[in-house]
């Protein structure tokens, strides 16, 4: 059986096992490697991918159910996404990177979040943030960063709620 | 401008860009189509002996290219005592143990083999707690424990007891006996915690010019290196570690278990392979923070001078001595710390157990001997009516105080750090109106860390481009060193932009020996070895622009990227035209550098069994934090929290608050709610993020800092470590501000809702500590 997908705009068609979860397909078979697997059951977010730009975690999501949909990684991302490159350059200012394995995910999570929530404050930034977990930084330097994101995309004329 | 202040600044991590991007390879994204992948057979019961082993089913499964066992690594290693297998051979120690191991083209065609072996396992009864392994008749462990090489001299031995230090100082039984003392005893108990870094302990091996190439992601290249040399009975110069970006460490990756099977299976099959754990596997083989057990006892003058004070702390090793052993020399430092002592005793011992190995986590052995002490000595402020702010005031550790080994301190910087506090703690406010109707609670605490220096080695070669490499074992964990702090102070010694310094990652066939990345040691130490390596060459720059620019080197300066004559800023000629014309004339400019701590030794017999004779560089914290404990469901809010600490000089600030900021909330999670606890078996039985419950976004507190500077340090520049010590005292802190708050004793962490909930309606279990004895003496081997 085979599944066909938009893979950061490109298509991609895998012949496998249907079920093979979406990391293992990027990872191990494609070397596509900015996509970190580190608790592969559903609870760090370091996975997390956009399928159609919502997040998903691509531990759980098996191939099979992407037929025909469109999935953006931190690859894709870093060179389409106005949002997550905003972010990105946030982290590297206020230097919230520490091992770094948590970003790629995070990026990916907070990227829509960006999108669609000019308006947020502290303490939602860091509700969006609970299922992306970091082991290193103690979070508070990635609100900032978000917080410097917003306020930016707010004096650059966001949409307002 | 000095060097120092060229040396200053917030550079940001030059590898940022590439981590936000997923373009870093760690070592676990270095696979490609032609690796092998390693599975490991691992034992199911704590303790028993392998009646046979057979592994010829494995070797006929499909895409199978090499099984290993025992026979193949038969060197035993370890830390002061070499009593550690890479595979077990006929003894099984604790569940999770490596017995085999298969390389496959795949890892689903690795995992299939594995199970494919047959074992025969004959169970003996485990030894699962200190207290049994400490029990009269208790089963042995290691039952030839009197056979295994010792690696380090000096620690008392015995059956169970692993290792055992002492420090000893003054006359602790008349202090005791003095009329004028009261006498408070305390115990405590703590559980272990999971280092659980984002990346996993991986290796790949290749097979190359008949050495191992090991690329893993380890804090200890040069361990590495010797630990596969020893079991596989190569010359370690026949093993090359490099080390790629590594995702986190936290002392986890001290460990050298899983790069010398990669090897085994790398010469088997002369292709490269490939072993990660799986997340199962780390968490369930982690490892941990060890769980102690401890008893104080302090004998208190009326005036609140502390004349004795011993104590004993039992450390589970689990089934090998591995950093356990080396870390009963922290006891002496961290429980024997913070405070001016009369007369003190203190022995630590670390406890053979069937369960899986413990290891070093960030400022290991200190955190919880930090609770004990902070808690202990809020007992003792209770008990005889002390401000407990007042009573640290008073007998912190100050310029000429000694500690508990008889080493001076120098200079006085805890008492000064407590004001500063008290300035913090205006400034931030309290946050008690926040407790709303919750029960409120406020502690400040005082830590103190050392950090071991030990040898390390650099070597900086400058470029016909004007730029320069660093050559050293060190390795970005992600705290920032490599990438921020040694490329700074390189440039300011050469007057170049800290971009313009390339770190070569660590490759112990490149670079000299280094005893790791930990303890806060890296920045002091590659730093000073950095320093010395950069003499020669500005020596060597400013002879050679001398002649070039007709000018006497006095008159010359380093700096943006030129050699200038000093009062004519912009004048003379790039560092690229000196080293150009230098290379030409007299060859390459380069320059290496060595250091090792030229440390206080401990007073004459005052010490026994340790392996550092430390202190080093002694380092100051004082926290503080206020909580909400909810009374209906035992919750515990951290409403602020505040830190000062010493960092003898601050090179880039920046940095330096992102590990304070990380190393608290790390620190919260062990004081509230990262709990690891063992199931019947010994078996850990938090195995994924889903049980083990780690610091959400939610969770974070926003840190106040003021890092303290001016305290003496020998680091280069001044410097001090500063990425270890911001875990030390959260745990002492937030307990203290809890047994405030509740107006309860706290004995044990973390301070989980249930058990908040027991305290609360005293029903917390008291901790008699049968196994360790209220005669100090009964608690020391000969
Ligand atoms: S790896 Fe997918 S959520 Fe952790
Ligand atoms: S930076 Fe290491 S896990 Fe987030």
């Amino acid at each position: 059986m085979s599944t066909t997908f938009q893979l950061n705009g490109e298509t991609c068609r895998f012949d496998g096992d249907p079920m093979t979860p979406l990391i293992d397909l990027l990872r191990c078979q494609r070397f596509m490697t900015g996509t970190k697997a580190v608790c592969r059951e559903g609870f760090c977010g370091a996975c997390t991918v956009n399928v159609e730009g919502e997040p998903v975690l691509a531990c759980l999501r098996p191939v099979g159910l992407l037929e025909g949909l469109s999935v953006m990684t931190i690859e894709g991302a870093s060179r389409y996404d106005a949002e997550a490159q905003l972010l990105q350059a946030a982290f590297e200012r206020v230097d919230a990177v520490q091992c770094g394995m948590c970003f790629p995910g995070m990026v990916m999570s907070l990227s829509k979040f960006l999108r669609e929530t000019p308006r947020a404050d502290r303490n939602a930034v860091k509700h969006a943030m609970v299922g992306n977990i970091c082991r290193c930084t103690g979070y508070e330097r990635i609100v900032d960063a978000v917080m410097e994101c917003l306020a930016e995309a707010h004096s650059a004329g966001g949409a307002d709620v | 401008m000095s060097e120092v202040e060229r040396t200053i600044m917030n550079l940001p991590r030059r590898d940022a860009p590439d981590k936000l991007r997923g373009r870093t390879k760690y070592t676990n994204d270095r696979m490609d189509s032609t690796t092998l992948h390693a599975a490991l057979l691992r034992s199911t019961v704590p303790a028993g002996r392998i009646a046979r082993l057979d592994v010829s089913r494995a070797l006929k499964c499909p895409g199978v290219r090499a099984v290993a066992t025992a026979g193949d690594a038969p060197g035993l290693f370890g830390i002061g005592v070499a009593d550690h297998p890479l595979f077990a051979s006929d003894t099984i120690r604790y569940i999770g143990e490596p017995i085999a191991a298969v390389a496959a083209e795949t890892l689903e065609q690795a995992r299939a083999a594995i199970a494919a072996i047959e074992l025969e396992v004959e169970p003996l009864a485990p030894v699962l707690t200190m207290e049994e392994a400490l029990a009269p008749g208790a089963r042995l462990v290691h039952e030839n424990w009197r056979n295994y090489e010792i690696l380090f001299e000096g620690g008392s031995r015995r059956g169970n007891i692993a290792w055992e230090a002492k420090a000893m100082r003054g006359d602790v039984d008349a202090a005791f006996a003095r009329s004028d003392v009261r006498i408070v005893e305390s115990t405590f108990r703590v559980g272990r915690q999971n280092h659980v870094p984002f990346e996993p302990r991986v290796a790949i091996c290749s097979w190359e010019d008949d050495r191992a190439h090991i690329q893993t992601s380890t804090q200890v290249p040069w361990t590495v290196r010797n630990v596969t040399g020893r079991v596989m009975g190569l010359t370690p110069g026949r093993v090359r570690v490099t080390v790629p970006a590594v995702g986190g460490g936290f002392g986890l990756k001290f460990d050298a278990t899983i790069e010398p099977i990669t090897a085994v299976l790398a010469r088997k099959t002369g292709r490269a392979v490939m072993l990660e754990n799986s997340r199962f596997e780390e968490m369930t083989t982690c490892l941990c923070r060890e769980n102690a057990d401890i008893r104080i006892r302090s004998a208190v003058a009326a005036d609140g001078e502390i004349v004795g004070r011993e104590a004993t702390v039992l450390m589970d090793c689990g089934a090998y001595g591995g950093e356990q052993i080396f870390l009963t020399t922290m006891t002496a430092h961290t429980l024997g710390g913070n405070y001016r002592l009369g007369a003190v005793r203190l022995t630590s011992r670390a406890i053979y157990t069937n369960t899986p190995p413990n290891g070093a986590f960030r400022a290991c052995n200190g955190v919880y001997n930090t609770f004990a002490l902070e808690r202990h000595t809020d007992e003792i402020c209770a008990e005889l009516g002390f401000n407990p702010i007042e009573f640290r005031r008073r007998n912190v550790l100050g310029d000429g105080d000694l500690g508990a080994t008889g080493q001076p301190f120098e200079g006085e910087v805890l008492r000064p750090m407590l004001d500063r506090m008290e300035g913090l703690r205006e400034k931030v406010g309290s946050a008690r109106e926040r407790a709303a109707g919750r029960l409120y609670g406020r502690a400040t605490t005082v830590g103190t860390w050392f950090i071991f220096v030990g040898p390390s080695s650099a070597t900086v070669n400058l470029n016909a481009d004007g730029s320069a490499t660093l050559v050293t074992s060190g390795v970005e964990i992600g705290s920032g060193t490599m990438t921020q702090s040694l490329p700074q102070i390189v440039a300011g010694q050469l007057g170049l932009d800290p971009r313009d310094v390339i770190v070569k990652q660590a490759d112990t066939d490149a670079a000299g020996l280094d005893v790791g990345v930990g303890g806060g040691r890296t920045t002091v130490s590659i730093g000073a070895a950095s320093i010395e390596a950069c003499v020669p060459i500005r020596e060597k720059l400013l002879k050679t622009a001398s002649e070039m620019l007709q000018t006497p080197p006095e008159r010359l300066t380093l700096r943006n990227g030129r050699v200038e004559i000093a009062a004519v800023p912009g004048s003379g000629a790039t560092v690229a035209e000196v080293v150009q014309r230098a290379q030409s004339i007299s060859g390459p400019v380069t320059g290496t550098g060595s250091f090792t701590a030229k440390n206080v030794p401990a007073m004459a017999g005052c010490a026994m069994g340790h392996f550092i004779e430390a202190i080093d560089i002694p380092v100051f914290a004082v926290h503080d934090a206020e909580v909400a404990v909810d009374p209906e469901t035992g919750h515990v809010e951290v409403l602020s929290y505040s830190v000062v600490q010493d960092v003898g000089r601050a090179l880039n600030p920046l940095a330096i608050h992102g590990q304070v900021q990380g190393g608290v909330v790390q620190g919260l999670g062990y004081a509230l709610h990262e709990e690891v606890t063992l199931g019947g078996e010994g078996e850990i039985r938090q195995s994924g993020f889903e049980t083990y419950r780690l610091p959400l976004a939610l969770d974070a507190v926003p840190v106040a800092i003021d890092l303290y500077e001016g305290a003496p340090s020998m680091g280069p520049l001044g410097t001090k470590g500063a990425g270890e010590v911001p875990i030390l005292n959260t745990a002492a802190t937030v307990a203290c501000a809890v047994a405030n708050a509740t107006g309860r004793l706290v004995r044990e962490i973390p301070l989980t809702p249930p058990r908040v909930l027991r305290i609360l309606r005293d029903r917390e279990p008291a901790l008699p500590h049968p196994h360790i004895s209220a005669d100090w003496l009964q608690n020391t081997l000969d």
